[in-house]
C-alpha cells in the first residue's frame, strides 16, 4: 500500500527551524510504524533520528505520537490506523532535542522524586531469606508494576503540559507499585511528596493516560488509588 | 498470612488536598440542589410561569431563600475553584499563585455576599 508519511523535523544549531517532512512510500499493512521510520532511514533519509531499542514494546524507548495519539511505534501497524496518511511528532512537554528525540530527564527527575524503590530497613525474617507476601497481597499493585517509563502517559497529560513541575502519571504510578507493596516501608513518605500541589492533586482525571499507555495500565485508577490513601491512611 | 487493610501516617493536610475533597462533598450537595432547581423551575412550574408572583411567593419562604443561597454558594464555588485550576496552568510562581488565590477567594466571598444578602436579607421595596 501507499503512505504519505509526514514526519516532524529538527535540527538544532543548524539555523533549521522545525518543519515536517513528507515521504511517500509503499509499505505494507502489517508493518508497524517503527518499520516505517525504519524504511526512511534506509532508503531516503539517514539523518532521521529518533530513539528505539528492543523494538517489541517492551524497552520503552519509541513512545511518539502518532497521528496524535501517543504510542510506541513498535507497537502500531500500518493499517491499525485506518488511513494512508501517518503524522510522526514527537511526545509533547518534553523539549525536542532532534527529530522525534526528546529530553527525558525532565520526566526522570519526576520518577525518582517518588522513591522508585523498596525501602524495608527491618530485619529480614527468621530463616534469613524472602520476605513471603501472599498472592492477593501481590496482585494489588500487579497493575502498576508493568509500567517501562516510555513517558507516553506523562507526555499526554495536559497538566503536565501546562507546566513540567507537575510529578505526572509515570511517577504516581511507580509510587503506586510500591506504595500497595505490602513488604515495603516507606509508603507515608511517598504520599507526603505525592500531597503536594504539582503532586496527585494537579491531575485533573482527564483519563488520556490511561489511554495512551501501551501497557494498558489503568493509570487514572492508580492515581485515585493514591489520592484515597493520602486522605484516608489506608492501603485497601 | 492475614489480609488485614494497612493503614500508613496520613500526610497533614494541605490547601490543596482541601480544595480538592470540597470540590466532591459540594459536588455532591450540588447534585439534589441544581436538580431540586431544575425540577421545580423548569419543569413542576415551568419557566413561563414564573412571574413576579412566583418570585414573590417564594422569596416569603425562609427555606427556599436558604436553599437559592446554598446554590450560589456552592455553585458559584465551583466555577472559582475551575478558574483557580486554569489559572495555576499559566501562573508559574508561587507569588503569583497566591495573589491569584486570594483574588479569587475575595472574589467569591464578594459575589456570595451580595447574592446571600439579597435572597436572605431582602431588596427594599422602592418607596
Amino acid at each position: 500500500m501507499e503512505i504519505k508519511l509526514k514526519v516532524f523535523r529538527y535540527l538544532p544549531n543548524n539555523g533549521n527551524k522545525p518543519h515536517y517532512d513528507t515521504y511517500i512510500m509503499q509499505v505494507n499493512p502489517t508493518d508497524r510504524v517503527l518499520d516505517v521510520l525504519e524504511q526512511v532511514r534506509a532508503d531516503s533519509d539517514p539523518s532521521l533520528a529518533y530513539r528505539r531499542s528492543c523494538a517489541h514494546g517492551v524497552c520503552g524507548s519509541d513512545a511518539m505520537r502518532i497521528n496524535g495519539r501517543n504510542a510506541l511505534a513498535c507497537k502500531v501497524l500500518v493499517k491499525d490506523l485506518g488511513t494512508n496518511e501517518i503524522t510522526v511528532e514527537p511526545i509533547l512537554g518534553l523539549k525536542v532535542l532532534r527529530d522525534l528525540i526528546v529530553d527525558m530527564d525532565p520526566f526522570f527527575e519526576h520518577f525518582k522524586s517518588v522513591m522508585p524503590y523498596f525501602i524495608n530497613n527491618e530485619p529480614l525474617p527468621s530463616d534469613g531469606k524472602e520476605r513471603l507476601q501472599s498472592p492477593e497481597q501481590r496482585e494489588r499493585f500487579d497493575d502498576t508494576t508493568k509500567c517501562i517509563l516510555c513517558a507516553a502517559c506523562t507526555t499526554s497529560c495536559p497538566s503536565f503540559w501546562a507546566n513540567e513541575e507537575y510529578v505526572g502519571p509515570a511517577a504516581i504510578v511507580n509510587a503506586h507499585r510500591f506504595v500497595y507493596d505490602s513488604r515495603d516501608r516507606a509508603a507515608a513518605e511517598r504520599l507526603q511528596i505525592l500531597n503536594d500541589q504539582m503532586g496527585v492533586w494537579r491531575c485533573r482525571t482527564v483519563f488520556n493516560c490511561t489511554e495512551a499507555c501501551p501497557r494498558d495500565i489503568q493509570v487514572t485508577q492508580a492515581i485515585a488509588d493514591v489520592k484515597k490513601a493520602i486522605n484516608s491512611g489506608k492501603l485497601e | 498470612m492475614s489480609e488485614v487493610i494497612r493503614t500508613v501516617a496520613k500526610p497533614p493536610e494541605n490547601f490543596e488536598s482541601k480544595a480538592w475533597k470540597f470540590m466532591r462533598y459540594s459536588g455532591f450537595l450540588l447534585i439534589p440542589l441544581v436538580w431540586g432547581h431544575v425540577l421545580l423551575q423548569d419543569i413542576i412550574v415551568g419557566v413561563h410561569q414564573i412571574d413576579l408572583d412566583y418570585v414573590a411567593m417564594r422569596w416569603a419562604s425562609i427555606g427556599w431563600r436558604i436553599y437559592d443561597t446554598a446554590l450560589l454558594a456552592f455553585a458559584f464555588a465551583h466555577g472559582v475553584n475551575g478558574i483557580r485550576q486554569v489559572g495555576e496552568d499559566f501562573i508559574h510562581s508561587p507569588r503569583g499563585r497566591r495573589i491569584l488565590n486570594w483574588a479569587l477567594i475575595i472574589f467569591w466571598v464578594t459575589i456570595t455576599a451580595i447574592g446571600g444578602i439579597a435572597l436572605i436579607g431582602g431588596v427594599a421595596k422602592p418607596s
